[in-house]
């Protein structure tokens, strides 16, 4: 059994996640099938991370960008509707990321500003129970009582709060697509929407 | 393998675990297990605590509030932390900055030759694969495309463009008094303040809108002032002339951006055939790309390449499909290749 190698998943954590908005961008404009994204951005991550328990790369997202574009490349030569971006070479590739990325570390300010949004932007249920775990502190078996729920249901609600947060502040921070940005008005469709949390 | 769905929910599951007040440390080795399972129950598992730890800053929230009262979104009392409602919006759109130093370069030129044609009546052109963006006196910024030339004329009564050839994008200035017209050949297309994109297919054009609206309009002849209206385009929308009559149709956002990419350099491609693909690239490189197999054009493909690298094009498609390419001096052939 292998051990739980900290400093590696905060490096995973700092240098990689944080760009998964441009990530999750590139892929749905060189990929066509939308509904792959997921599990193309989870293989790509697998790689990256296997990669990195040998040797962390210098300059980790261009590492990145250049293992997604492998995979699709690998994939692309299997599949019969072909998916291939053409950069050149390397150079070309830094200009699309570039491109792709507006530079994602935030100010603590922009940071709390993000975490707002995409909290504002939870189903109504699954926001209070988050805010009762989250702002007020409170044991999942006390938001429970105080709610008058199962601590199955506070679980429950919790997991979705944190698929959709990660969805929120992950894969779409920098730039809220539109259907993330109607989906404020109207709380129970966002239950509904193809970003298949439920 | 497992879908990464499928991963997520258990990721979750764990972390709500996690999270109770009931965790112990047998429980801590049944996670520690099934971390070590697979990378992937990893990485999931890692990518929810980080987001998890994060919503820990959300205790920023409560500062002020009664306990137990969850607020509304838009009731969130950031003040104290922002001095500032709490407004979130999407980022601007951001030039890159190599497109920057690209416009500023080719604008420096194309003054710099105009410069003694000015005030009579300057033309502006760009060869194959060129790109240039001019501003105006008047505030308008007009960017020219691949093979594109343009005549232009401003007076205190008028702004007229002649588009000869080509495609071009205008960002017009608001004047009230001085309508916009763009004359292309037989075809005028007056505009206030608003943006659009047009193209000329010898006698007909095809006009993108992205915001305002523009009027079509088809002169009687080509030195009249008569015209008769044709449509009037708002934005979001892609009118196609053919002869006198005219198809107006609603573009989505995602295609516009991708009719529009050539402003940056860019051709972006989804699920197009190669036909549409190479028509494409041809428009920007002088060394052709030529098809000469129906199978090898209708094979469809989705990407995005820069227009003018149709030789980094040609190894991208002999790497990824059956293809196999001719290169001559003046042009590039491609025939499919034998399935080894």
């Amino acid at each position: 059994m292998q051990r739980v190698d900290t400093a590696l998943n905060t490096w995973f954590a700092e240098e990689i996640l944080v760009h998964e908005a441009a990530l999750v961008r590139y892929l749905s404009r060189t990929w066509p099938q939308r509904s792959d994204i997921p599990d193309l951005r989870q293989e790509i991550y697998v790689r990256i991370y296997e990669a990195a328990k040998h040797k962390r790369p210098t300059s980790p997202k261009a590492f990145l960008f250049a293992t997604a574009r492998h995979l699709l490349i690998d994939r692309a030569r299997r599949g019969r509707i072909v998916s291939i971006e053409a950069v050149g070479d390397l150079e070309d590739l830094n200009v699309l990321i570039d491109e792709f990325s507006p530079e994602r570390r935030l100010n603590a300010r922009q940071e709390l500003k993000q975490l707002v949004n995409a909290f504002g932007h939870l189903p109504p249920k699954c926001r209070e129970i988050v805010w009762l775990r989250k702002v007020e502190g409170l044991a999942q078996s006390d938001v429970a009582q105080r709610l008058n729920i199962s601590v199955r249901t506070v679980e429950f609600q919790l997991q979705k709060g944190m698929r959709i947060l990660a969805q929120t502040l992950l894969a779409k921070a920098v730039m809220p697509s539109a259907r993330t940005r109607t989906a404020t008005g109207d709380a129970s469709q966002k239950e509904e929407s193809d970003d298949g949390i439920q | 393998m497992e879908s990464s769905e499928q991963t997520e929910r258990r990721a979750a599951e764990w972390l709500s675990r996690r999270d109770s007040d009931t965790w112990d440390d047998r429980d801590q080795v049944e996670l520690d297990r099934w971390l070590s399972e697979s990378t992937a129950n990893m990485v999931a598992y890692i990518r929810l605590e980080t987001v998890w730890r994060r919503a820990d800053r959300l205790q920023a929230l409560g500062a002020g509030l009664p306990s137990g009262k969850v607020p509304k979104p838009e009731e969130f009392n950031l003040s104290p932390f922002f001095g500032e409602p709490v407004e979130i919006a999407s980022p601007p759109y951001r030039v890159s900055p190599a497109w920057a130093t690209a416009v500023s370069v080719c604008l420096v030129l194309l003054v710099a030759s105009a410069w003694y044609l000015w005030p009579s009546s300057p033309d502006y052109h760009t060869s194959v694969g060129g790109l240039a963006s001019i501003d105006m006196p008047d505030g308008s910024v007009v960017t020219l495309n691949t093979d594109s030339a343009i005549r232009v004329e401003l007076t205190p009564q008028r702004r007229q463009v002649r588009l000869d050839q080509g495609e071009v994008f205008f960002k017009v200035a608001k004047d009230s008094q001085r309508p916009f017209v763009v004359l292309a050949g037989d075809k005028r297309v007056t505009a206030v303040g608003t943006q659009f994109s047009l193209r000329r297919l010898d006698k007909d054009i095809r006009v993108l809108v992205t915001e305002g609206a523009v009027r079509i309009e088809q002169a009687a002849s080509l030195t009249s002032r008569q015209s008769k209206p044709l449509s009037l385009v708002s934005a979001g929308k892609l009118a196609s002339t053919q002869g006198d009559a005219i198809l107006v149709q609603p573009e989505p956002p995602a295609k516009v951006e991708e009719s529009l990419s050539w402003r940056s350099g860019y051709l972006i491609f989804r699920e197009d055939t190669l036909s549409r693909a190479v028509a494409e690239f041809n428009r920007y490189n002088s060394r052709k790309i030529v098809i000469q197999d129906p199978a090898v054009g209708s094979i469809r493909l989705s990407g995005k390449f820069r227009a003018t690298e149709n030789e980094a094009f040609v190894r991208l498609l002999e790497g990824g499909f059956p293809i196999r390419a001719q290169r001559n001096v003046e042009n590039i052939i491609l025939t499919s290749s034998p399935v080894p």
